[in-house]
């Protein structure tokens, strides 16, 4: 019997909680699925590029500081990288401006400072304080 | 109760085919509130998988023997530790497990990402919902844990071998790293079918796929132990189909966590890791089909049963629709970047995801190869350790290299005249033991040399790592805190290391010998001597034993017992229950293994082994999970990040 009633009080449950989105909206003014435009997807794709560039400039001025990569082979990359980094938040400007109707860009964290302005790689490069290169990946 | 239990898996399996099937039509029909019910319908199925688990556990604690799985797996004399751990003792038990642990994933990971990832959970769900019909359909249809009878005064008890503490957590970690993978791949299959194939779906499953490969690699070393203290033949991995079942989703898995960095970081390999989560994904239930259907002879298999013909058809159905998938969203997959250089860190990567997937497939080709032989000449051709270890060496050596390689160079491009400076240390570090080990005599064995020399060249450049990282940042916790995945890593690294280091000593400097002894005889082998001191028999209800007292002296001091054991309650004559002393000074197991004790005459055949190192395989799997909870720590920066990246998404 007890098998029965908490069979029964299962189903209930179950069925209750399947319908619900119906039964809290019965009638929804808009029912698709809150997915991103093709417009936001293409800003998710900026800023993915953003992040990843962001990301390998702190990584690489990481391992020059600590002496894994040296300061020949870093003058190599970080132009390249630089410019990635450069290319990619000229894009989300660009875009951002084209798509003046969407939400602005919303910057890094506050507490991860702001992001780098290209600038000519001096000969030869002194570190920057790590501060200064604010990555999404830490 | 039994009709409760019955009861909640068909309402398991309605649930579960209610997200797929609802769920494909919200996604494809872009409808919210419909989704949301799907996505409901599969958090249900968990709470009434979790009624049907309480039914059984309830039954297995109380000896209610109307049940022909507790009557079958338990008896009056099990103690409730061991009775409850009957519930992945037998196979229906084992399902229900696996539902109960799949439906419970599936709940929390998509829980944890609905809001940021609404389009891509909106797929995910009636992935999950497939998996979940499958196992949930099992459980009712074909095998279920639920039949009842009339119940016997006692059960059959539980095998004598699987009462251990290990065995006892080594299935449970193995389910919770075998179905985990169903994370990343019900993800990955989801952004597949909605097109979304950014990063979203790896941010979003990166800890799900670190917990599982963690749970499977440490749930393979409890098996080992107990393999090593229980079963006793004298070794803990025995290259059997069914441990290598658990192996090969890992070592895929690894493979996939190394290559996913490179997609996060250049934006390639994107088709290549959907493969790799595939191949993971399709191994860990192939893992299940070798285990249940009786195809290949191994001491871990389930008695023959008919699920094996579910499986395969399952496995076979799930690897053509991933790949037929993968294939038609090339499109959606093409590389950002080009590889820039073989002399980088992502190509380093990309040599370590070779030879991880040729030793899965060199692996995989050595367990399908007796099945095959079977089907086409008729008879059964296994293939042997020879087979397993001469391709362990030929890929894993290269890849203990890589590990220390790996870390110290750079990602893009590195000189050659750079990586040798920065390796410098590195390479003089493991000269330097190469040398001693051969002064030392370990020469004997050329691949024990080489894996000792590569083990020291990839500790020093952890440590070489760790000091560089350390002047920068002023303290080791700072510098693990501040990435904690490149850290985790390392210390993932070292217990891989560690774990290299016991496979060699105990397999390629392994001592032993075999010989009988009267009593008050003795034996020496490297510098213990063994003395026979008499042998003892004991009667019980429960077993009959017999048991030899060794007196060891000489490099160590103390008394050794193997035993021959004849459990009656259930019956299982000649249970060897072997005998190890830890000589901790030395870094060494005496192992013995008693094969004939006779109380009349005093005569004993035991085999007697000195494995070195050997418990450095055990120490491995501690510092693996603290590497790995260190690796997949929640970083709430990160977190942050991603809900302000994506906030207008929400909006």
């Amino acid at each position: 019997m007890l098998a029965i009633v908490l069979g029964l009080l299962l189903a209930a449950t179950v069925v209750v909680l399947v319908a619900l989105p119906f039964l809290r909206e019965p009638v929804a003014a808009d029912d698709r699925l809150d997915a991103p435009s093709e417009a936001e997807s293409r800003r998710l794709e900026l800023i993915e590029e953003r992040d990843r560039a962001l990301a390998a400039l702190k990584e690489l001025e990481f391992d020059h500081r600590a002496g894994t990569v040296d300061d020949e082979d870093y003058r190599s990359l970080i132009g390249p990288l630089r410019q990635t980094a450069a290319a990619a938040l000229r894009a989300l400007d660009v875009y951002g401006a084209e798509m003046s109707e969407l939400p602005n860009e919303p910057g890094p964290p506050p507490d991860e400072g702001t992001p780098p302005t290209p600038a000519p790689v001096p000969e030869p490069y002194p570190p920057p304080d790590e501060a200064t290169v604010p990555s999404p990946d830490e | 109760m039994a009709d409760l239990g019955r009861a909640a898996l068909v309402c398991t399996l309605g649930l579960s085919l209610y997200a797929l099937v609802v769920g494909i039509v919200a996604a494809r029909d872009n409808r919210r509130r419909l989704a949301n019910s799907a996505r409901n319908a599969l958090f249900c199925s968990f709470g009434s998988t979790v009624v049907a688990s309480a039914v059984l556990a309830t039954a297995l604690v109380r000896h209610d023997f109307s049940f022909v799985y507790v009557a079958e797996h338990t008896n009056r004399s099990l103690p409730t530790a061991y009775s409850l751990s009957a519930f992945w003792g037998g196979q229906e038990g084992s399902l229900l497990l696996w539902l109960l642990v799949l439906t419970g994933y599936a709940t929390l990971s998509i829980a944890v990402n609905r809001r940021l990832l609404r389009d891509l959970t909106a797929w995910v769900v009636p992935v999950f919902g497939g998996i979940a019909t499958f196992f949930s359909f099992v459980l009712v249809a074909v095998s279920s844990p639920f039949n009842t009878q009339t119940a016997p005064f006692d059960g059959a008890g539980l095998t004598h071998s699987l009462r251990d503490p290990y065995m006892v957590a080594h299935p449970p970690m193995l389910y919770l790293g075998y179905v985990g993978l169903s994370v990343p791949f019900a993800f990955a299959v989801g952004a597949m079918l909605s097109g979304k194939t950014d990063e979203r779906w790896i941010v979003a499953t990166r800890r799900w796929t670190l917990a599982a490969w963690m749970f499977l690699g440490f749930g393979q070393l409890l098996g080992a132990h107990w393999a090593y203290t229980e079963v006793g033949w004298g070794g803990y991995y025995a290259w059997d189909p069914v441990e290598n079942a658990a192996l090969m989703p890992w070592l895929a898995a690894t493979a996939f966590l190394h290559s996913v960095m490179i997609q996060e970081r250049k934006g390639m390999l994107k088709v290549w890791n959907m493969v790799l989560v595939a191949l993971a994904y399709e191994l860990s239930v192939f893992g299940t089909f070798l285990t249940r259907s009786g195809v290949v002879d191994s001491i871990h298999s389930f008695a023959k049963s008919s699920i094996g013909g579910w499986f395969l058809a399952f496995v076979v159905i799930s690897s053509l629709f991933s790949l037929t998938l993968i294939l038609k969203r090339l499109p959606f997959l093409k590389a950002r970047t080009k590889l820039e250089s073989p002399l980088s860190r992502e190509a380093t990567f990309l040599y370590n995801n070779l030879l991880l997937v040729a030793l899965c497939l060199t692996i995989l080709w050595g367990v399908v190869f007796p099945i095959l032989t079977q089907v086409v000449k008729g008879e059964q051709q296994t293939i042997g350790r020879p087979y397993y270890d001469f391709f362990l060496r030929v890929f894993g050596l290269p890849l203990l290299l890589l590990m220390g390689i790996g870390p110290l160079i750079a990602w893009r491009k590195a000189s050659a005249r750079t990586l040798l400076r920065t390796l410098a240390w590195p390479i003089a570090a493991a000269v330097v033991c190469g040398v001693v080990l051969i002064v030392l005599g370990a020469g004997s064995s050329l691949p024990g040399l080489l894996a000792y020399t590569f083990c020291s060249f990839v500790l020093a450049t952890i440590v070489v790592e760790l000091v560089r990282g350390m002047r920068v940042t002023g303290s080791l916790f700072m510098l693990v805190g501040r990435n904690r995945r490149r850290y985790g890593g390392y210390i993932v690294h070292a217990a891989i290391v560690m774990l290299a280091i016991g496979i060699a000593g105990s397999s390629a400097y392994q001592t032993t010998t075999d010989q009988p002894l009267k009593l008050g005889q003795s034996m020496t082998i490297d510098g213990y001597t063994l003395t026979n001191r008499g042998v003892h028999t004991s009667n019980s209800p429960q077993a009959s034993k017999i048991w030899a007292v060794l007196d060891v002296t000489g490099r160590y001091h103390g008394t050794i017992k193997p035993v021959l054991a004849n459990y009656k309650i259930p019956p299982e004559p000649g249970a060897k229950n072997v005998s190890i002393k830890t000589d901790w000074l030395r870094a060494q197991d005496l192992y013995v293994i008693p094969d004939e004790l006779h109380p009349k005459t005093g005569l004993i055949y035991v085999q007697v082994l000195v494995k070195p190192l050997v418990n450095f395989v055990w120490l491995a799997g501690i510092v693996f999970v603290l590497g790995s909870l260190v690796a997949m720590w929640p970083d709430a920066r990160e977190q942050r990040r991603l809900v302000t990246r994506l906030a207008p998404a929400r909006a």
